[in-house]
């Protein structure tokens, strides 16, 4: 966005003391009463708040306090769709004490208020992304106005990472906008609180929005127009329309913040402390007049759970994700990964469904194939579903809700697979089926087609031995429901191609998922894990313990989006069984299942596709949890003879177990990283805690080995230590 | 420029469905979409190759003018394909062949998708002329009195409306009923007559008796019902998913009727001549939804590709007669197809005849054996050349399957050439009489 003209002179080079590097970083240029500041961080795609783009942006505002000639400032970025990212995550990352932290928020909070101190005003000019500490800067400017680039958009991701905005957001955001439009965006935060700009103008975060095309021309008239009017200074402050607004916004306020800290401790069981912090601060700090005050709340706020491990943990997945968008999925290898124009789906159930509607939302043509028509209605329905949600919630228009449908077709021959650069396999789970369809699709197939298998319980290498070119057999393991869950295994076999990996690898992330790389071994990673903790909770029932109050143990108290029998009901109780006999007969004494198991074969009790599992569903209400199924299996009253802590220690232990074994034995990921953005991505495993193994070393790896053994002792083999986590124990090592 | 042979590479379509029943909530757009999708994906088509999508429609949807940019768009061909809808009433999916056998025998262009699609259930009401001014005037009306006033006179309006509904025949216009664009679309604008009673002048010139009609529809019912049962025609259709939740599947022709039989035509009435008529519902083709799509190329082309293609286009003929009768058009046309493609009807082994009506097949079938009527109305010395019942619509006709009227061209082409290769006929003939007085005509040779 180029904004300023040739003939504006360049200013402050002599007097810096910054580098050159920040000089060109952040430039003010003068022309006539206006003064331009651009910053364009030097080496980084993005312009971010870091301590020597402050400093820079410090000397910049003396330059301009003591010219004064200059009667407005405009603050644009040159960046293409980046205004302002925010603070340098880096560098809260690696602060750790309160009075580091206590500096850097000063910091920021004094460059902020500077701005609005100026006694000229200052025009937030904004195109391209817009959040954390830059959303924090515009809020301090007298006027906002913005392009309508897809890429501009506003917000405050701050709680997503575990702290809150702390230069003066937790303030200023709720005095410009109220309360009822500023809680929901600082806590939703990167999970929904970015906002576009329509919205932005309609609660009147920025104040006009330019079309991107001519925004350049448009903010030089809208300056010119504040000259004409006097260049006044202004601080906005939201005045709620309407009694009831009014009302919430001012005497009632108290409920307001009441609701928001119930519905969050709904959602979150308290374990994310910032989200209640930034709460209270707002309340704090709402309407106070005194600025020094309230934004000595906010620091205080900020320090005290920036310095919480959940901030760290959630700051180390911020980096891991961030980690997979630069990967390729092939280490040490610069591989170029093939484009996918044309996918194809074998077997359009829930699952073949809801992978032709990733695909094809991303403008990729689908091709479904099944046996019957009826089937494939299945695939157009789950699909059309998920864009039919969308629909009703404005997120998409009847036309894009159409284009998106229009690119899935099905058939029940292989039409279509001649042009095909994927195939994505989700037939029947049986090896013989699998791989006679596999050869014979490869023969439907252009020789250069990719062909991925989405199973969840067979192997990979087994599979590619039907496949004429084994360099084009890959692994693609989506989890259910497809849309929901953001991980995906891409399942490198020995032969498989690092071109086809890499494909995957970007195809995965193209559908908006996060890939993780692992090797072919029984149950892949994530499964393998979890299956440890399912098998346990069945020895659970047979100790005694009620299902509905081990579920809650570990949502509300450890933070599992859902209990291991919730999550069976939801998995298929048939599914669940038939994959621990597998592992029971893959990995020997170490997977044990409870008798219980042999029981659970009741073909009407399927989990939730059967409206029935541990739990009832499809009723009006929320499931409930069904009395009979403990006759069914045999089992006798509840007794609850187990503390909470051996309950969870049993099942998230048996799963720490068998990971070091995954990990350290037969290296399935190289990191301990990937181990726990799987775990995160694949089964909801508590982000606060950071994943498994942070987990685990945050609780002490002799500690853990200390109670497998006591619980070896109890309950036999399946407890028995791994060598590898022995070892490491003995060390005095951890995972990371 | 160069000539050179057009070739068909494939062809699909919709199921054929009698207007008011199983599609008729989709839109033809989707249709034309769901036929050319198809197409692509039985062709294993790279869709850079297409270099215009032409598609026949009579009824316009207002809301997709030119449908076939829709189709094209829908159907995933790139934005650069270019895309024109063309209209010649019955035989406007005739037309889309024609053009793009021109524009790839000269050169022009290589790969086109031709076809059609048609909503007939989707055809709108129009307002009538003095609904619409009494419409207009409340919209003009600024005062609250004259707002009153005309609220009054557009309420007596739509009283008069329901009046003149309840009371007249659905064909005759009314100054206040709606105007029924589908009605309208089937009368001739020149001579005022239904397409119905162009039929019914042409049984009674031949002298065709109910009776004799109403075997021929029996018999159009029993073959496509034959045809059906075998899957010949399952061959030459795709599926069209539709509902919210896209389970229901109508994946055949709903037309025909198995064991159709004359005691059931003869409780019938003539409906476009009450009293002396022999034209009946039940012995004319109904009307109906559905669409048609083939792929053409230049025979270089389909070879460099590695197709095998099904036929080749020798030639096409239109011609023009008296609108009032229309249904004889193919006798006019055919002769001039047959001459381009320097070929005779007794070289043709296999013939597509629409069946607008029973009555007007006859009498086709009766003039192109005439040697007075070669004579007197075709300026040829000899006849035609007898159109044979035992390779004339040998999977039945419109009067069973239904006549989707911009779709038809591209159906009778693609029915045609799957049985020219089924039996492994040299030279197949595909004709229908056009609105308004026209004939068109198409000769094929099958290839593989």
């Amino acid at each position: 966005m180029e904004v300023v003209s040739e003939n504006k002179n360049e200013v402050g080079k002599v007097s810096s003391n910054a580098g050159a590097d920040m000089r060109e970083s952040v430039v003010l240029k003068l022309d006539g009463e206006i003064g331009w500041l651009e910053l364009d961080l030097k080496g980084e795609k993005v312009n971010k708040f870091s301590t020597p783009v402050m400093l820079r942006i410090k000397e910049v505002l003396e330059e301009i306090k003591s010219n004064a000639s200059i009667k407005v400032l405009v603050v644009v970025s040159k960046k293409k769709s980046i205004y302002i990212a925010g603070a340098d995550i880096n560098e809260i990352k690696a602060i750790t004490t309160e009075e580091e932290f206590l500096k850097a928020v000063e910091a920021g909070q004094g460059i902020m208020n500077e701005f609005e101190d100026l006694k000229i005003p200052v025009v937030a000019a904004i195109h391209g992304a817009c959040v954390g500490g830059g959303c924090e800067f515009v809020m301090s400017c007298d006027y906002r106005i913005a392009s309508d680039d897809k890429s501009t958009r506003i917000g405050l991701p701050e709680t997503s990472l575990g702290i809150i905005p702390g230069f003066g957001g937790c303030v200023r955001l709720p005095r410009i906008v109220g309360i009822q439009q500023a809680l929901p965006m600082i806590l939703k935060g990167s999970m929904g609180g970015i906002i576009d700009m329509r919205k932005a103008k309609k609660i009147g975060l920025v104040d006009e929005v330019f079309p991107a095309e001519i925004f350049e021309e448009k903010v030089k008239t809208y300056v010119q127009k504040i000259l004409k009017n006097g260049a006044k200074k202004r601080k906005k402050t939201h005045k709620p329309k309407g009694v009831m607004n009014k009302m919430i916004e001012g005497p009632l306020k108290g409920v307001a913040f009441k609701k928001a800290t119930e519905g969050v401790m709904k959602q979150t069981h308290g374990h994310y402390p910032a989200v209640l912090e930034a709460i209270k601060v707002i309340k704090d700090t709402y309407g106070v007049k005194n600025r020094d005050k309230a934004m000595k709340r906010e620091a205080k706020g900020f320090i005290k759970v920036a310095v919480t491990d959940v901030s760290k943990n959630l700051i180390n997945l911020f980096f891991m994700t961030e980690d997979v968008k630069k990967a390729s999925g092939v280490v040490g290898k610069e591989v170029s990964p093939r484009k996918i124009n044309h996918l194809s789906v074998l077997g359009a159930g829930t699952m073949g469904g809801g992978i032709a509607q990733l695909a094809a939302d991303k403008g990729i043509m689908v091709r479904m194939k099944d046996l019957t028509n009826e089937a494939l209605a299945i695939g157009f329905k789950a699909a059309s579903a998920i864009w039919s949600k969308k629909l009703k919630r404005r997120r998409l228009t009847k036309f894009e809700y159409k284009q998106k449908m229009d690119r899935l077709s099905g058939g029940l021959d292989y039409a279509g697979f001649g042009i095909t650069d994927l195939v994505i396999e989700a037939i029947v789970e049986d090896m013989n089926i699998k791989k006679a369809v596999i050869a014979e699709t490869a023969k439907n197939c252009k020789d250069d087609a990719i062909i991925a298998t989405n199973t969840s319980s067979l192997r990979v290498n087994e599979m590619a031995e039907a496949h004429p070119r084994p360099e084009n057999f890959v692994g693609m393991h989506f989890f259910n429901p497809v849309h929901r869950m953001p991980l995906v295994e891409v399942i490198r076999g020995e032969k498989t191609s690092d071109e086809v990996t890499a494909t995957i690898y970007e195809l995965s992330k193209r559908m908006g998922k996060i890939p993780v790389v692992v090797k072919d071994a029984p149950g892949f990673l994530v499964n393998r894990l979890l299956l440890p903790w399912l098998a346990e909770a069945m020895f659970l029932l047979d100790d005694g313990m009620d299902v509905v109050k081990v579920d809650r143990m570990y949502t509300h108290k450890f933070g599992m989006p859902m209990g291991p029998y919730r999550l069976m009901d939801e998995v298929g109780l048939d599914v669940c069984v038939k994959v621990l006999k597998i592992f029971r007969a893959s990995f020997g004494e170490r997977i044990q299942t409870s008798p219980i198991l042999e029981k659970l074969n009741n073909p009407k009790r399927m989990g939730k596709k059967s409206n029935l599992g541990f739990y009832k569903y499809g009723g009006k209400k929320r499931q409930e949890f069904d009395q009979s199924v403990l006759s069914e299996l045999g089992l006798g009253s509840r007794t609850n003879p187990l503390s909470e802590e051996e309950c969870i220690k049993r099942g998230i232990y048996a799963m720490i177990n068998e990971a070091a074994r995954a990990l350290l034995e037969d290296k399935i990921v190289d990191t301990p990283e990937e181990v726990d953005l799987a775990m995160i991505m694949g089964t909801g495993f508590p982000p606060f805690r950071g994943g498994l193994l942070r987990y685990a070393d945050s609780v002490g790896i002799k500690n853990i080995v200390s109670d497998l053994e006591v619980y070896e002792s109890k309950y036999g083999l399946r407890f028995k230590p791994a060598e590898s986590l022995v070892k490491l124990a003995q060390e005095g090592g951890s995972f990371y | 420029m160069s000539s050179r042979d057009v070739v068909i590479v494939e062809g699909v379509r919709t199921p054929f469905a009698k207007a008011g029943t199983a599609l008729k909530d989709v839109h033809p757009g989707d249709l034309g979409k769901t036929a050319v999708t198809e197409l692509i994906n039985r062709t294993n088509l790279d869709v850079d190759l297409v270099d215009e999508l032409i598609f026949g429609n009579t009824g316009s949807p207002p809301d997709a003018v030119n449908i076939a940019r829709v189709v094209a768009l829908g159907a995933g061909l790139p934005l650069k394909v270019s895309a024109s809808t063309v209209h010649r009433n019955c035989a406007s999916a005739l037309e889309s062949i024609s053009v793009g056998f021109e524009k790839i025998k000269s050169g022009t262009m290589e790969t086109i998708i031709a076809g059609g699609t048609e909503s007939m259930s989707q055809s709108p009401l129009l307002w009538n002329k003095e609904h619409l001014k009494r419409l207009e005037a409340l919209g003009r009306a600024r005062t609250p009195m004259a707002k009153i006033k005309g609220l009054m006179s557009l309420l007596s309006a739509n009283i008069k409306q329901v009046k003149e509904l309840a009371t007249t025949s659905p064909m005759k216009s009314t100054p206040f009923k709606p105007r029924i664009a589908l009605v309208e679309g089937l009368t001739d604008p020149f001579k005022g007559i239904n397409m119905g009673q162009t039929a019914e002048i042409l049984a009674k010139e031949f002298g065709l008796s109910r009776e004799e009609q109403d075997q021929f529809a029996v018999k159009s019912h029993a073959k496509a019902v034959e045809a059906m049962e075998s899957g010949r025609l399952a061959e030459e259709i795709t599926p069209v998913f539709t509902g919210k939740n896209y389970d229901k599947i109508v994946s055949e022709d709903i037309g025909p009727r198995k064991g159709q039989s004359m005691e059931a035509l003869a409780k019938l009435k003539p409906i476009f001549d009450r009293k002396n008529g022999t034209v009946t519902a039940g012995n004319a083709c109904p009307i109906t939804d559905g669409a048609a799509s083939i792929l053409m190329m230049s025979s270089e082309k389909a070879q460099a590709l590695g197709y095998k293609p099904i036929a080749k286009v020798r030639g096409y003929g239109f011609a023009g007669l008296e609108p009032e009768r229309m249904g004889l058009g193919p006798v006019y046309a055919t002769p001039l197809a047959l001459k381009r493609s320097g070929v005779e009807m007794k070289d043709i082994g296999l013939i597509e005849l629409n069946e607008a009506f029973s009555a007007q097949v006859m009498a086709c079938q009766k003039a192109a054996a005439s040697k007075k009527f070669a004579e007197e109305k075709l300026g040829l010395s000899t006849p035609l050349g007898e159109i044979r019942d035992e390779i004339l619509n040998v999977n039945g006709g419109a009067v069973a399957l239904g006549h989707p009227v911009g779709t038809t061209g591209t159906r009778i082409v693609l029915t045609l050439m799957k049985e020219m290769q089924r039996r492994d006929v040299e030279l197949g003939l595909a004709t229908l009489c056009i609105g308004g007085g026209q004939g068109g005509a198409i000769v094929l040779e099958r290839l593989n």
